[in-house]
């Protein structure tokens, strides 16, 4: 008799701390309606001011989570909760398309030409051209105008790339290589992507972020990465320069995409037009170093002129169609390399 | 279910345990939940206190520094846009001096230029074209005409847009020092995060509880109270200021948590030391305390093997000493009652055999008075042979003090019986005796072995011609063996069965007091497996066994 009624005061000695300790707590979870959730491979510090901005003036908190470009994908397709995915170049998303919610932005009539007649799944956000980012205290006085250039010996073990099969810039760097060095047809570049992976000398990177900062911190003479990363590393005064490969620049946008799933597709449409509108992309143009979409923006004092640029066409749906056979080529020669 | 009795050593024991180490336990258990409890109160409390009075403190700032602003617009309004440099330094001094910090008080032109800057000193987020529409001036043009506060790239800015007809006139702009933040929140002993409303973090005294992204974590943000992030365990608390911050405050709880884990571990540690010692202790001091029981327990069991001169020596306490003298002194007086009864026995017991020697069959005396005036008449020898021995006889049964005789003895005086019985029988009766010399000289009761003569003429002359009795003796293993056997009529089964029963009985119940008397007194006499038995089969005759103990004269 005793010792049960020791027993039951313990019993409500603890269960009083377990009802207390949840007494204490209350949740401030945030409304779904003031919600969204946002999965993007860009550069974090690229996107802080974008995102502030956004939650200020729509007072919408976004939750955002940085991830490279095939989680971000395996993210949207997969994670009910995701509502968005912002960048990510068109052929990364290319054959996940179906995923996509379509929406036309309002803004869509201020685009150029150029990024008006995508599927209306797709809304483009800015124009992205591979470059090549040289650190110019450690290259010396070896020439770099193109990829040509990236095959002197000297270089060997001293470029930066990121495995294209992981980032969607390296995997553009290789489009470029293989249309660029193929004079026109693909397959007739993969002769100079030989040579150039035996130049990597086993150095293949996790991510491309890994390649820009390489680049900037000196661990690497030259990087092959998107423009707006080597325009943010010259504009935190680090020691780089941009080249813009002579035998011809890949430009392929990156776009928003709206998860087919999403549940809070009235804040995803604002984040669209948004990222679209004319504020945004002329702050993004002017300080943030990613070239506009739009017609009435001009493009940083930092980049190249577009009509400047050897711009090199690609057949985008030839890209996509081969994306992972490319991909998987290349990492066959990258075995090769490394076992002989 | 059948409880096994416990000692009452291990029932002291059983006490001291339960009244020591349970009560103990529970208590210090109790105490270590209320410890817990009040500590875990205590811990939350303070925590909200310090966050109501930093949440105070930072919105009393901001009030100063929208008053400041709103002041300089006024100003600016009343006096036509043309104010001078000391007037604004002069608002701007009589509200922030005791800060230490004037912080950066800008006016702005409608076409983004800098009319004034405390610190001489614009930043490009308040001059560049790309943020015309952008950042603060998106405040400003937002909330047209009101004083906002805004975390701009890592700034606190307090704007405001004057507006006249619709159309901006100029813009005051302050960017809060960060510094005079900061310091209400340095000093504290648990992390504080000042986040704006969308969770981006101002400035904290910790780079932890922050993702990549520089806003609050989310576990921390959307919840209060017992907080659970990466296995660790934090309790926060906040209070969102009007202006659109939100201040956190967070106890790391982890620490404390292991430091509680600690001390119970201790707690136990010591605790089952104690209880460990407890046991040992217990057990040794049960067995001292109970000693006396056992010494008790010993003493009645001794008394109950019938050794009665135990005495209990107890001088530990009280109680236990009244019992021991207490037992002594019954034992005393039981010693004395068992002796007064053995006397009375004795005296009993030996009236008795001297009452059972005296019966002598009337019957037999008959008989022999019969035979005795039979024989006058025709062989006055033989009579007066018979006069002569039954005279004997008589004289030996009743004059004969001594309890015992020698065998020798009662044979001699057994020949008086024999020389009645051939007078009696003539030749009809024929005897032999056969006791082996070494017992001559041994103790028997008197008149022993007559009994079993009697008993031998009485059962065997039943319609038999000859009777032939045997009478032997011998002694065997320190004991005396009398036999007698005839070769007589027999006794019945049904008889035998009854003298049988008859010799166990306390009392005689039948007309055969013959053996019985012999076998009462032998019984009165000795202690132990000693009497009388009998066989006997029909027509074959019968066999009349005696044993008595062994014991020679002195």
């Amino acid at each position: 008799m005793k010792k049960w009624g020791i027993a039951a005061l313990f019993v409500i000695l603890v269960a009083a701390l377990v009802i207390y300790i949840d007494w204490r707590g209350r949740s401030y979870e945030i409304e779904e309606g003031d919600k969204l959730v946002v999965v993007s491979p860009h550069p974090i510090e690229f996107m802080i001011p974008l995102i502030q901005e956004f939650e200020n003036e729509t007072d919408i908190t976004v939750d955002l989570k940085s991830m490279g470009t095939s989680a971000a994908i395996d993210s949207i397709v997969n994670d009910d909760n995701v509502d968005i995915m912002w960048g990510g170049s068109l052929l990364s998303v290319g054959p996940y398309i179906d995923n996509f919610y379509s929406y036309e932005t309002p803004n869509k009539k201020d685009f150029m030409y150029t990024f008006t007649n995508e599927n209306s799944a797709v809304t483009c956000f800015s124009d992205v051209p591979s470059v090549l980012m040289v650190n110019t205290d450690l290259i010396g006085d070896i020439d770099i105008l193109g990829y040509k250039d990236l095959l002197n010996p000297a270089l060997r073990g001293k470029i930066a790339f990121a495995d294209p099969g992981r980032s969607s810039s390296s995997f553009e760097h290789l489009v470029n290589m293989l249309y660029a060095m193929g004079d026109g047809d693909p397959e007739n570049g993969w002769d100079y992507v030989e040579s150039f992976i035996s130049q990597l000398d086993g150095n293949l990177l996790e991510s491309s972020s890994v390649v820009y900062q390489g680049v900037a911190n000196g661990k690497y003479a030259v990087g092959l990465t998107f423009e707006e990363a080597a325009v943010t590393m010259l504009k935190s005064d680090k020691h780089v320069s941009i080249v813009y490969m002579n035998e011809g620049v890949v430009m392929t946008p990156d776009g928003i995409y709206i998860s087919k799933n999403s549940k809070r597709l009235e804040n995803a449409k604002k984040f669209v037009d948004f990222m679209t509108s004319k504020d945004a992309q002329q702050y993004m143009a002017s300080d943030l170093g990613r070239r506009s979409v739009r017609r009435d923006v001009e493009s940083s004092i930092l980049v190249v002129p577009r009509y400047k640029i050897n711009n090199l066409p690609v057949d985008r749906n030839r890209v996509i169609a081969n994306k992972d056979k490319w991909i998987e080529e290349f990492n066959r020669i990258r075995k090769e390399d490394d076992n002989g | 279910m059948a409880k096994e009795v416990r000692s009452f050593q291990e029932n002291i024991r059983r006490t001291f345990i339960r009244f020591s180490i349970v009560p103990v336990a529970a208590i210090v258990m109790a105490a270590m939940i209320l410890f817990v409890f009040s500590w875990l109160t205590f811990m939350a409390s303070s925590n909200e206190q310090e966050n109501k009075s930093a949440s105070e403190e930072i919105a009393g700032k901001l009030d100063v520094y929208c008053s400041m602003v709103d002041k300089v617009a006024a100003k600016l309004k009343k006096e036509n846009y043309d104010v001078s440099k000391n007037d604004v330094f002069r608002i701007l001094y009589e509200d922030t001096s005791e800060y230490g910090d004037i912080g950066n008080l800008l006016i702005m032109s409608p076409s983004m230029e800098a009319l004034f800057s405390s610190k001489d000193h614009v930043p490009v987020f308040l001059t560049q074209s790309e943020y015309s529409n952008w950042g603060v001036w998106n405040v400003i043009s937002t909330y047209k005409g009101q004083t906002k506060v805004t975390l701009y790239s890592g700034n606190l800015c307090v704007s405001k847009g004057i507006y006249e007809g619709g159309r901006l006139q100029a813009a005051v702009v302050y960017i809060i020092p960060k510094e005079v933040m900061s310091s209400v929140i340095s000093n504290q002993n648990r992390y504080v995060i000042i986040t704006d409303k969308h969770g981006w973090v101002y400035t904290a005294n910790t780079r932890g509880l922050q993702d990549e992204f520089g806003q609050i974590d989310n576990t921390i943000s959307s919840e209060v109270g017992f907080v659970k992030l990466d296995g660790n365990l934090y309790y926060s608390y906040r209070t969102e200021l009007k202006k659109g911050l939100i201040v956190y405050t967070v106890n790391d709880v982890n620490r404390s948590v292991h430091m509680i884990w600690a001390i119970i571990a201790i707690i136990v540690v010591i605790f089952l030391a104690i209880a460990l010692i407890t046991v040992k202790s217990t057990a040794i001091s049960s067995v001292r305390y109970t000693r006396d029981i056992k010494k008790i327990e010993d003493a009645f069991e001794e008394v109950q093997k019938g050794k009665l001169d135990v005495n209990l020596d107890i001088h530990s306490s009280k109680e236990f000493q009244i019992i021991g003298d207490d037992f002594n002194e019954m034992l005393e007086g039981l010693k004395e009652q068992i002796g007064r009864n053995k006397e009375l026995a004795e005296n009993v017991a030996f009236s008795q055999v001297k009452q059972l020697e005296s019966q002598f069959n009337p019957h037999f005396i008959f008989n022999t008075l019969d035979n005795i005036r039979f024989m006058a008449r025709i062989d006055a020898v033989a009579a007066d042979k018979m006069i002569v021995s039954l005279s004997g006889l008589l004289r030996y049964s009743i004059k004969e003090v001594r309890e015992e005789v020698t065998v020798k003895e009662d044979l001699d005086h057994l020949q008086y019986y024999l020389n009645i019985l051939q007078i009696r029988f003539n030749k009809r009766f024929a005897y032999s005796i056969e006791v082996q010399d070494d017992i001559m000289d041994c103790l028997i009761p008197k008149l022993l072995i007559q009994p079993l003569l009697e008993n031998a003429v009485k059962y065997g002359f039943n319609g038999q011609e000859k009777l032939t009795v045997s009478i032997r003796g011998y002694q065997m293993q320190e004991k005396l063996i009398f036999i007698c056997e005839d070769d007589g009529a027999g006794i019945d089964e049904e008889l035998l069965e009854e003298i049988r029963t008859n010799l166990k009985a306390e009392n005689n119940t039948s007309s055969h007091y013959g053996l019985y008397n012999i076998h009462r007194r032998i019984s009165l006499m000795y202690n132990g497996d000693f009497g009388l038995d009998i066989s006997s089969k029909k027509n074959e005759g019968t066999l009349v066994r005696i044993t008595v103990p062994k014991r020679v004269a002195e």
